[in-house]
Formats: C-alpha cells, sequence, structure tokens
C-alpha cells in the first residue's frame, strides 16, 4: 500500500494529555525504526498495524515496551524472511552467492559496542567483587587470635661446689724452709678461690675446719610488667604464617634494666622473628627480673626464649 | 509464501492458537491477540507472520473510515480452515482436546 495512506494513529482518550511527549515520540520512533528496518515487502504494512494496534494501548510504560518490543519483532521477522532467501540462492548458485551474501544488520548496536559493553561490565563486576567480597574472604584467612608466649628464662642450675672432703692428711712431715725474712704477703691475701675457703697446709697447722660458703644463684627474666608479646609479632610473620622460637642473651643489671643492646642467642630461622624478639626484649628494659645471689639481685647476663606460634 | 507448512511449536505459538481458538470464526487484530496471550509484541508479531506464511492464518485490513472512526484502520488475522484443523491436531495431541 502507498505510504501516504497511512492515517496517524490519534492518540487514546485520557492518554495522550498525560503522557510526556518525549515518551510519545520516541515510541512512535521507535516504531517507525523497526518497520524501516523490516523486509521492505512488510515494512509499510507493519507500520501500520503497529502504530493501529499502539493507539489501543494505554499508559506511557506499555506503549514505549510495545515500541521497543517491536524493534525485536523485526530482527526476529527479517532473520526468517532472510533465511529462505539465502537457501534459494544457495541452491540456484552455489555457495559463492552465500559467501558474499549480506545481510542486513537490523541490531540497534553493533557488535563492537555490545563487545565493549560486555568488556567493562565485567571489570566492573570484578572490581566491586574485589572491594566487598575478595577482601572480606581474605581478611578472614589471617587468624584473629594470636598468642605469643615468654618461655621462662632457662634455669641454669647452679653450680654448687664439691663437697670438699676432709684432706686426708698423710703423716708426711713437710719441711717448711726457715727463711728469715717476713712474707710479702699474709697469709690472709693470698688468693682464694671464690666460695671455697682457703686451705693453709703445714706443720702444725689446724686440720681445715674453714666452713664452705656456697652461694645461691637464681638467673633473672622477664617479670610480671614485662611488656605483651603480642604487640611484638612482626605483620609480616603472621602474613606469612611465620611461627617459631628465639633464643634472647640480654644483659640486665640489679635494677632490671638492660646494661647492653639484646643479641640473638639461637635464631628462629625468620629474620623477622627475631627483630620482633629483640625489639621486644628491648621494651622490656627495667621489667626484668634480676638475677639474685643469696637473695640480692645482681647484674648478670642470661637467656631467655621468645616463642611464637599462631593460634589456630 | 508457501502454504499448510509445518510450524515450529512453541508454548507462545500455543497460546496464539489458543486465542483464536476461542471463537474460530473471530477476525482478531494484533492487540486483541496481545490481551488474550500475554505476550510481548516482539513475540507476537513474529509468531503472526510465520502463521500467516505458513498457511494458518489470512490477514486483512479492517474496512473502516480512519477519519471518521477515529482511529486507525487496524490488521485482522483469521483462522484458516487448514489452520483450524492443524491447530486442532496440535492442541489434541497434548490431550486438551479443545474442539472435541
Amino acid at each position: 500500500m502507498n505510504r501516504r495512506h497511512i492515517v496517524p494513529p490519534p492518540s487514546p482518550p485520557g492518554c495522550a494529555d498525560d503522557l510526556p511527549g518525549w515518551s510519545e515520540g520516541l515510541t512512535r520512533w521507535l516504531i517507525q525504526h523497526a518497520a524501516r528496518n523490516a523486509p521492505s515487502a512488510l515494512s509499510e504494512r507493519l507500520e501500520e498495524e503497529w502504530l493501529a494496534d499502539l493507539a489501543e494501548r494505554s499508559g506511557a510504560l506499555a506503549r514505549l515496551r510495545f515500541g521497543i518490543g517491536c524493534c525485536w519483532a523485526t530482527r526476529v521477522i527479517a532473520y526468517e524472511y532472510s533465511v529462505p532467501k539465502v537457501l534459494a540462492a544457495a541452491s540456484t548458485t552455489g555457495n559463492k552467492v552465500m559467501n558474499a551474501y549480506a545481510q542486513p544488520d537490523y541490531s540497534l548496536f553493533s557488535r563492537r559496542t555490545l563487545a565493549f559493553v560486555l568488556i567493562v561490565g565485567l571489570h566492573g563486576i570484578f572490581i566491586f567483587a574485589l572491594a566487598n567480597g575478595l577482601v572480606h574472604t581474605a581478611i578472614e584467612v589471617i587468624p584473629h587470635r594470636i598468642q605469643a608466649i615468654v618461655l621462662p628464662g632457662i634455669q641454669t642450675p647452679v653450680e654448687q661446689p664439691p663437697p670438699i672432703s676432709q684432706p686426708t692428711l698423710s703423716a708426711t712431715v713437710v719441711r717448711i724452709p726457715q727463711r728469715e725474712e717476713t712474707p710479702e704477703f699474709p697469709p690472709e691475701n693470698l688468693p682464694t678461690e671464690r666460695g671455697v675457703g682457703a686451705q693453709v697446709e703445714g706443720p702444725g697447722a689446724p686440720p681445715p675446719s674453714t666452713p664452705v660458703h656456697s652461694v645461691t644463684r637464681v638467673l633473672g627474666g622477664p617479670g610480671k610488667a614485662f611488656p605483651n608479646t603480642n604487640d611484638f609479632y612482626p605483620s609480616r610473620a603472621i602474613r606469612n604464617g611465620e611461627k617459631g622460637v628465639v633464643t634472647v642473651n640480654a644483659c640486665v643489671d640489679d635494677k632490671g634494666r638492660l646494661t647492653a643492646a639484646p643479641t640473638v642467642a639461637k635464631t628462629s630461622g625468620s629474620a623477622s622473628l627475631d627483630d620482633g624478639a629483640l625489639q621486644l626484649a628491648k621494651a622490656g628494659s627495667g621489667h626484668y627480673r634480676p638475677t639474685t645471689e643469696d637473695g640480692r639481685p645482681v647484674s648478670s647476663c642470661y637467656e631467655f626464649m621468645v616463642r611464637y606460634q599462631l593460634k589456630e | 509464501m508457501g502454504k499448510d507448512r509445518n510450524v515450529r511449536m512453541s508454548l507462545q505459538t500455543l497460546k496464539v492458537l489458543e486465542a483464536f481458538l476461542e471463537n474460530p470464526t473471530d477476525e482478531l487484530s494484533g492487540s486483541d491477540v496481545q490481551k488474550r496471550s500475554s505476550l510481548a509484541s516482539g513475540t507476537l508479531y513474529p509468531i503472526l507472520l510465520r502463521l500467516e506464511s505458513a498457511g494458518w492464518f489470512v490477514s486483512r485490513w479492517e474496512t473502516i473510515d480512519p477519519s471518521s472512526a477515529g482511529r486507525p484502520r487496524r490488521r485482522l488475522y483469521r483462522l484458516t480452515p487448514t489452520g483450524l484443523t492443524r491447530a486442532s491436531e496440535v492442541f489434541a495431541s497434548f490431550g486438551r482436546g479443545v474442539l472435541a
């Protein structure tokens, strides 16, 4: 039929007045655009038919949906009409015709645009997942509770001087050469062994009866107010799941303060754990329990162990 | 266009046929079928054209004067005798017995 015979459909009563102008215009443009992209034999018929059916619809949204649906209908109709043509051409002239056949693209967007939108969408989803779910999962992997235990200092047994047995005096008489000079050092100034009474052996000397003096030595260690070891678990070691025991050598005065920089006596195998243990030892200066000898605090050096372990 | 061709049956096609089988002599526009079948326009019109190409439907323009009627003329579809037979067979095969 001739296009000039198409009468623009009037808007349905009670509908046109409350429709936004752009919506009505957009719907009509969609229908006309779809009809013009349809196969030429059906183009005018479909445009008039769809505009007539559009006039029976009320509501801006329903009319807009109708227009969009017509665009999709055009795509399907064009595809179904193109298939018989291609088959007919192929049957008469061979495959070369099929290769040269250019099928019109009835889609609203090109494939390149759709691919671009798809890629952007996937990137957006990935970034959103990173910003929410995956980060949350990564945090959950790290254990909540971490426990670091400072082992008590190595209690090395205090060397008790072996009991001195009563010397067996032989009957041999030791002759002391007569000296005319007065000895330079009185007997009491002779060097004595620590903790052991001096013994003077000589003719006429009384049997040794000096009591043995022993020292009770208790090594010190981290005191009660020692810093919390959890604060010195290196974060890098936590992330790497490192754990182990570091033996630290600390020299402490009688007030529990460091007198020298602590050193690692035995490494844990992890440099970060060793550093953390040294930081802990330095921070604990003033909070060490000094070594005592007979109950009196004295300066000393001793070792203690810091155990790093991850609580499951 | 070939006549009395086989038509690929889908749920949407059955809905369209069911809309016509309510009263096989009725002539329905696309808008009427859409109201009965609740199909979207993007689905409905290809089916109507497909069934018309297969010879199950015939269509014609409504004979009205658009200016006096106050609306454009519509395209009306009607079942052909072939379409009626084939549609009845289809529904009978599904055990519906629409025209029994």
